[in-house]
This record gives C-alpha cells, structure tokens and sequence, in this order.
C-alpha cells in the first residue's frame, strides 16, 4: 500500500526533554492510525514536527514522495497536509461557514491583487469555496448552525467545525488531535462516521487519542508512544492486551 | 473663510490618516504607530518632485505615495519575518531616525523646513476646489477601506488577528497578509502628504513626529476602531477640539502643551471607560454578502 506520509529518523529535544526520539513512522492511503500513550509521550509534539510548527533536530519528512522538512507551515498545508488541534484553535471572530471558508488549499483573496485587479475571479472563487463549504457542512451535520458564531455552538459542534475545516483543505493526509475528548453523543457518533468516511475515500489519518474504546472503533492500527519512542505498532487489540504497555500508560 | 477651509481640508486629510492607520492597526493587528513617517514621506517626495522636478502636481502625489507604499514594505518584510512585535520598534525607529536624517538635508530645508512648495488648484479654481479633492479623496478611502475589510481579504484579516497559527495551518500567509495591509495603507497615507504639501506648502520634519502619532491614534481610538465611521468622526473631533479651546485665548505657553496631554487624555480615559471607542465594532466578522447569503 503507498505511503502518504513517511517519517523517518526523527528527532527532537528541548533541553533534557525528548519528545522525538528517532521515530520512524509511515502513513498508508485510507488507512486510520492512532497513536496511544501517556500524557507527554510526544504525541501532539509528532504532529507539530509533521506541520512544521516545531524544527526537529534531525530527520527526514516526506508527503506522497517530497520532502516537507524545512518548508513553511503553509507550504505543507497547500500541498496536502491538514490537521485539527488539541485546543481546536478556531477563529472565534467567524462564523461556521465562515471558518470553512478559509480552508481551501487555493483561497479566493490569497493575492491581494485578484481582489483589487479581478473581483470577478475573485467572486467565483468565493462561490465554488461556498458550495464545497456547505457540502462539507452537511457531510458533518452543521448545515443548520453555518451562520452562528463559534462561541454560540457547542462544544460537540466546535470539533466537528474543527474537522470540517480541516476536510476543506482535500488533504491527502489528515492529522486528527483528540477529536472526540469532551465529546458524547450525537456528535460523538457523528465524528466516527465522518472520520470512517473519508478514509475509505483514499486520505491517510493519523489520530490522537486518550480514549481506548474510540481508537479501538475507529483504528486500523496503533502505535504506542512512550518518551518520544515508538514503542510498538499492532492492532490496538494487541496493543491493550500488552501488559508491559498498559502499565507504562497508567505508571505505576 | 479660508480658515473654515483650512480645517475643512485638515479635518479630511487626518479622515484618510486615520482611516488608513485602522486599516492597519484596528483590521489588519498590527502594532505601529510610525504612520506620520510615510505621511511624511509622501509629502517630501511629492514636494520635491514638483518643485525641483517639475512634474506635474498629480503625478508627484501619487509619486509620494508610491515612495511611503515601497519604504513602508522595506520596514515591515524584515521585522514581520522576526515576529509581529519588531514592527513597533523598528517602525518607530524608522520615524524618528528620517526625522533626525531629514533635518540635516539641506536640500529638502533641513530643519528649517521646505518652503516655496508648488501651489495644486488653488490659484486658478480657488480654495474650495482643493477642500472638494480632499474631501472627495477622503470618501473614497473609508470606502475603499470598508470595501476591503468586508470582502475575503477582510474574513483573512479577522482569521489571523484571531489565530495566526491555525490560520497559516490552513495554508495561508500570514507575512504577505500583513506586509501587503501595512504597504496599503502607509501609501494611502503618503497620498494624504502630497495632498497636505501642495496646499500649506511648507514642510517641517519635526511635524511628522510622535505628537501626530498620537494624534492619529487617539483618533481611531476614541472613534472606534475597525468601524467604517469611527475614524470619521475621531478625525472631526479631534481636529475641531484643538481649535475650539484656541478660543479661550489661553498663551501659546499653556496651549501648546495642553493640546498633546490632551490626545495622550483622551486615549487614557477611552482605554479605561470606553475601550471600544465612540462606536463599537461588532465581534463577529461580517462580510458584506453575509446578509444576502443568510437570506439566500
């Protein structure tokens, strides 16, 4: 099966701490991987080193064969890279709609010169990013809440909006920061069936995940991290059932 | 009458100072306040392509403004590359350093100032005429301001204001967002400074300096930044404020003096009562087709 993401001899450490300790790590087309661990294992660092918010120290990052190590944040993004965030980090000044909006690998505005120079351009742009926006909108259940601002949703519906903009990007890999913490019910079912979805339509996601019965449902495999190590990778059947893991996840 | 006129005409360049400088500082977060610099900038170049170039007068003011428009991104792509709080420092610095720079220049009057700037409209169509471009060129910066802030550049500039990580995350620029807004509106400012140096034709270096940033400041404060009519007003009452208190006859002693504490007042007491100035912009972000697509 063909990797989309392929990490290999990556490392990183701030001071005494690693949080990457020469991790190799590959991410198959339609393929769901969780990675599990404890509390700084240097799950949410993996992702932030794939993304570029954080420089490893060495190693090597590609996506569908190029390179990314080194390239800017929104250099990745555009070429196929997406993620939500722990803290979901969206624009509390937007609405819905609007924060979906700005997904689009290609923006209407990203040059400042089609807005001033070809409105017209510029107008169709924003329409096609419109349409896409809805069929995301409904794809996740938010159709009905586009025009609410964030901070009048709750916070279910916040991870989804967290996820449907991410889905703006097409993204040929899709990095997933606890998606379901906080979140029961509706929206609970929901983000499992969205997440199911777009895997079987061809996307690499990686998950980060502290609830076991969540990855165990939605996981093709596990990888279990541990201080900065990848310390082994199964199904997560496996990976519960190890005694030597389960007790590093719960200390002793 | 020529003194109604001369404030009209004060009251429309400081419209499109302040209108420019919310651009930047209320749309865009850009913490600067070096706008009197390419103020200035637009007006020295604008002065001194007239005069010793002879070109004609419109040609120059936009000459001005193009000069503000390519130093402002020479100030701002280096700091904004470190991070978004160098700007304020090396802005500022900017100012003060060409003020200093300025008035060593004998060739543009150094610190004496230029005198004998080319007059534009005023002796052959008389002084409304001036007070009409001004003015007309006021409007069409609040519009073109509104227009801007409202459209997709508008939602980009509220994204990033809000989360500049997650806002790059998504594959945009951050840098180019801000370099482009800041160049923006320092042109529109260097525009206002031909527009200033062919009416009082008489150039200063030491007027460009921090009293006008405050100046310019207290008005979008006080006004409400990130309004369309906020600047508007912050620019009027400011403007009519100083020459209201000239009537009480006080000596130039008190009044100059009293004038600066009164912007550096006005910020203090908007930042503890009113924060969002005389009008409050709204939270949420609307762009100007957000009714037409919730009723569609």
């Amino acid at each position: 099966m063909a990797d989309v993401l392929k990490v290999s001899g990556l490392n990183k450490r701030f001071g005494g701490i690693v949080v990457a300790d020469n991790i190799d790590l590959a991410l198959a087309k339609g393929r769901v991987l969780g990675l599990i661990g404890p509390n700084g294992a240097g799950k949410t660092s993996f992702f932030n080193l794939v993304c570029g918010v954080v420089k490893p120290d060495s190693g090597s990052i590609t996506l569908v064969g190029q390179e990314i190590n080194g390239l800017p944040i929104r250099e990745r993004a555009r070429m196929g890279l997406a993620r939500t965030w722990q803290n979901l980090r969206l624009f509390s000044s937007l609405s819905v709609l609007d924060n979906l909006m700005l997904g689009p690998r290609a923006y209407s505005a990203d040059n400042l010169l089609d807005v001033v120079f070809r409105p017209g351009h510029v107008a169709d742009s924003e329409r096609e990013s419109r349409e896409r926006a809805f069929a995301v909108l409904e794809r996740t259940g938010l159709a009905g809440i586009a025009h609410q601002p964030i901070r009048d949703i709750t916070f279910g519906q916040q991870k989804l909006v967290g996820v449907a903009r991410a889905l703006m990007n097409d993204a040929q890999c899709l990095l997933l920061d606890e998606p379901m913490a906080g979140v029961e019910g509706q929206a609970y079912a929901l983000i499992q069936k969205v997440v199911r979805d777009i895997a079987a339509s061809g996307v690499a996601i990686c998950v980060v995940e502290h609830n076991v019965a969540f990855i165990r449902d939605l996981c093709d495999e596990g990888v279990f991290m541990f201080a900065g190590k990848v310390l082994a990778r199964g199904t997560v059947e496996t990976l519960i059932a190890d005694p030597q893991l389960t007790e590093l996840y719960f200390g002793t | 009458m020529d003194y109604v006129y001369t404030i009209l005409i004060l009251i429309g360049l400081f419209v499109i100072l302040a209108s420019s400088f919310d651009l930047v500082i209320g749309h865009c977060g850009l913490i600067s306040i070096a706008h009197p610099i390419f103020y200035a900038i637009g007006a020295y170049v604008s002065a001194m392509l007239a005069k010793e170039g002879g070109m004609p007068i419109p040609l120059a003011m936009l000459a001005g403004g193009a000069a503000a428009f390519a130093a402002s991104v020479l100030v701002a792509l280096p700091s904004l590359r470190v991070s978004g709080d160098y700007l304020l420092i090396a802005s500022i610095g900017f100012q003060l350093g060409l003020i200093e720079f300025a008035k060593h220049i004998h060739s543009i009057g150094g610190a004496g100032g230029l005198t004998n700037i080319p007059p534009f409209l005023v002796n052959t169509y008389g002084r409304v005429s001036y007070v009409l471009l001004v003015l007309a060129i006021a409007l069409l910066t609040v519009l073109f301001v509104r227009w801007l802030t409202r459209g997709p550049y508008g939602r980009m500039m509220a994204a990033m204001r809000d989360d500049e990580l997650a806002f790059s995350m998504l594959g945009r620029n951050a840098i180019w967002v801000k370099v482009s807004i800041f160049a923006i509106g320092s042109g529109i400012a260097g525009i206002a400074g031909g527009l200033y140096a062919h009416y009082f034709r008489f150039l200063e270096p030491d007027q460009f300096g921090l009293l006008q940033s405050s100046a310019i400041l207290t008005m979008v404060v006080v006004g409400g930044m990130r309004t369309t009519l906020g600047p508007v007003i912050g620019a009027i009452v400011l403007q009519i404020l100083p020459q209201a208190i000239t009537f009480f006859g006080l000596p130039p002693s008190i009044l100059g003096p009293l004038q600066g504490l009164m912007f550096s007042g006005l910020v203090l007491v908007f930042m503890f009562a009113r924060p969002q100035g005389l009008l409050a912009a709204p939270d949420i972000w609307a762009g100007r087709d957000s009714k037409e697509r919730r009723d569609g």
